[in-house]
């Protein structure tokens, strides 16, 4: 145990819980900062709201499943259709999780206790993780519940709901990632919130604006590719290769085969790799 | 106007890596117009939707937002506003002062860079590049005005900010055709109406409608921006 002085106190004797457990209690306190719990209310609104707007097309899709027996949406489309609602919540919560630390500079004061760096690091990026999974697997489960309890006519499509619950995890994972690597850059919360949302809406608004203009010019097999930009087209593309689902962007088609499953590995390596070395410089200030 | 205070805003804004932010959506928008043209699609619908599509609605916003908050946010954010306020500066000179700074930083990184794209895919043609680049001037001198006042009453300006420009301006404004007079986006397409004369291009929004709209959101932003400084209190972080 590397402790800094031992000024005299009466020693403590008691069990030790290790750094294990050191690791899980920041990930749990970081998984509670995200959704504001044990903070002020104040801290609570935004990601709340944005839950309960995820919520929303479940209520309505449960609704008319139950009144006009139709579903309104599928479940492998959820996370592209609300992709704007999941990208500020990424926006908005991310720099939460790591700005204050940074800001205050507090990271030496963790390093001086058993945890190490990459326990620090891999304790944030586990709680974002956890809280982007939860944003969109929770409104999943509850429309599947919905889904088995009005038993429209049919099997239920059971197989969908696992494939996108898993797709759900592949893209909190790629979302928590990228959205933590960018907040980290800056220790101003603002600041973070715009670059994570600036980087989001160019990969959106870029997308559609390269697959025409390459469209309309004839390189069809190229302007595939530009759907590859936005991430959750992008894990939309690993999930229609694996799963056989619909394509769930406005026209085309993605480029099939094992690339965009690499590309969504290469871009969470790289933003780990941008993590650690913001953080190894960040550890010795 | 206080020079010494545009000083320090200039410097807290384009120091280092946050001039990165301001560079990037414009860098981006150029990038695409050199894409189009290699391409080929250099005609003018295409420019249109370019400019309406990207320029317009997603590069303005953000820009906005980032110059409009970012000059004041901050400085709220950490505290060291108290050294501003403490001096004997007049508050509304300190809100008109910020205003001064976005509303440049907004012409710089998002007006020029606007009138660039579309010089590269069209030239002068139809005055397409000037129209579009005076649209997005007054519409950007509007958003900062706005977004300063959103930096000094909430914490959460940033994101409030994108929900207004994605939520409100995009989702609710392609639905409910009257949300479209109350959006900042469209008084600016209005303006850019009346200089360029392409047929691919109609404004939705009457020319007497934006532009006193214009106007009025622009000076009411600016000036509750100052009464609202000049009652300030700091809250603790949280």
């Amino acid at each position: 145990m590397s402790e800094i002085y031992d000024i005299g106190y009466r020693h403590y004797d008691g069990p030790r819980l290790g750094r294990a457990h050191t690791t899980l209690a920041l990930g749990v306190h970081s998984l509670r900062g995200v959704f504001g719990l044990g903070r002020p209310a104040r801290s609570k609104i935004m990601p709340f709201s944005l839950a309960a707007v995820m919520m929303f097309p479940v209520v309505v899709s449960i609704a008319m499943m139950a009144l006009v027996q139709q579903r309104l949406g599928d479940y492998s489309g959820y996370a592209v259709v609300m992709q704007a609602v999941i990208a500020i919540f990424l926006a908005s919560q991310s720099p939460t999780v790591v700005a204050p630390d940074l800001r205050h500079r507090v990271l030496p004061l963790y390093l001086s206790r058993p945890v190490t760096i990459a326990e620090y690091v891999g304790a944030k990026v586990a709680a974002m993780t956890v809280a982007m999974f939860l944003l969109v697997a929770v409104p999943l489960t509850v429309m599947f519940i919905g889904d088995l309890l009005v038993d429209l006519p049919g099997p239920p499509p059971t197989g969908e709901y696992l494939g996108a619950v898993a797709m759900a995890a592949v893209l909190s994972v790629l979302l928590s990632t990228i959205g933590l690597a960018l907040a980290a850059l800056t220790p101003r919360r603002g600041l973070g919130v715009a670059s994570v949302i600036t980087v989001y809406l160019l990969s959106t608004g870029a997308a559609p604006m390269i697959f025409a203009a390459l469209y309309s010019t004839g390189h069809d097999a190229a302007a595939a590719w530009a759907w590859l930009i936005n991430p959750f087209w992008l894990v939309d593309a690993v999930q229609a290769g694996l799963f056989g689902t619909t394509q769930h962007i406005p026209e085309g088609s993605y480029p099939g085969g094992p690339v965009p499953a690499l590309i969504v590995l290469a871009l969470i390596a790289a933003a780990v790799a941008v993590l650690a070395a913001r953080y190894r410089k960040a550890a010795a200030q | 106007m206080n020079t010494v205070v545009a000083g320090i805003t200039y410097r807290a804004l384009l120091g280092r890596r946050r001039v990165v932010l301001l560079l990037l959506l414009p860098l981006a928008l150029i990038a695409l117009a050199l894409m189009f043209s290699f391409f080929g699609g250099e005609d003018q619908r295409t420019t249109v939707d370019l400019m309406r599509g990207f320029a317009l609605s997603t590069l303005l916003p953000l820009l906005g937002l980032i110059a409009g908050t970012g000059v004041i946010a901050p400085e709220i954010d950490d505290g060291t506003i108290i050294h501003l306020m403490s001096k004997p500066i007049s508050r509304p000179v300190i809100a008109r002062t910020k205003f001064v700074v976005a509303a440049s930083l907004v012409a710089v990184f998002a007006a020029v860079p606007t009138y660039l794209a579309a010089w590269i895919l069209v030239g002068s043609e139809d005055g397409i590049a000037s129209g579009f680049a005076v649209g997005t001037l007054v519409a950007g001198i509007a958003y900062a005005a706005v977004f300063l006042l959103l930096g000094v009453v909430t914490r959460h300006a940033v994101t409030i900010g994108i929900i207004y420009a994605l939520v409100w301006e995009a989702l609710v404004g392609s639905l409910v055709p009257g949300a479209r007079r109350f959006s900042i986006q469209q008084w600016g397409q209005t303006v850019a109406d009346q200089i360029t004369t392409s047929p691919f291009f109609e404004a939705e929004v009457s020319l007497g409608f934006a532009v006193p709209a214009l106007i009025i959101v622009t000076l009411a932003a600016v000036f509750l921006t100052g009464r609202r400084l000049r009652s300030y209190s700091l809250t603790g972080d949280e």
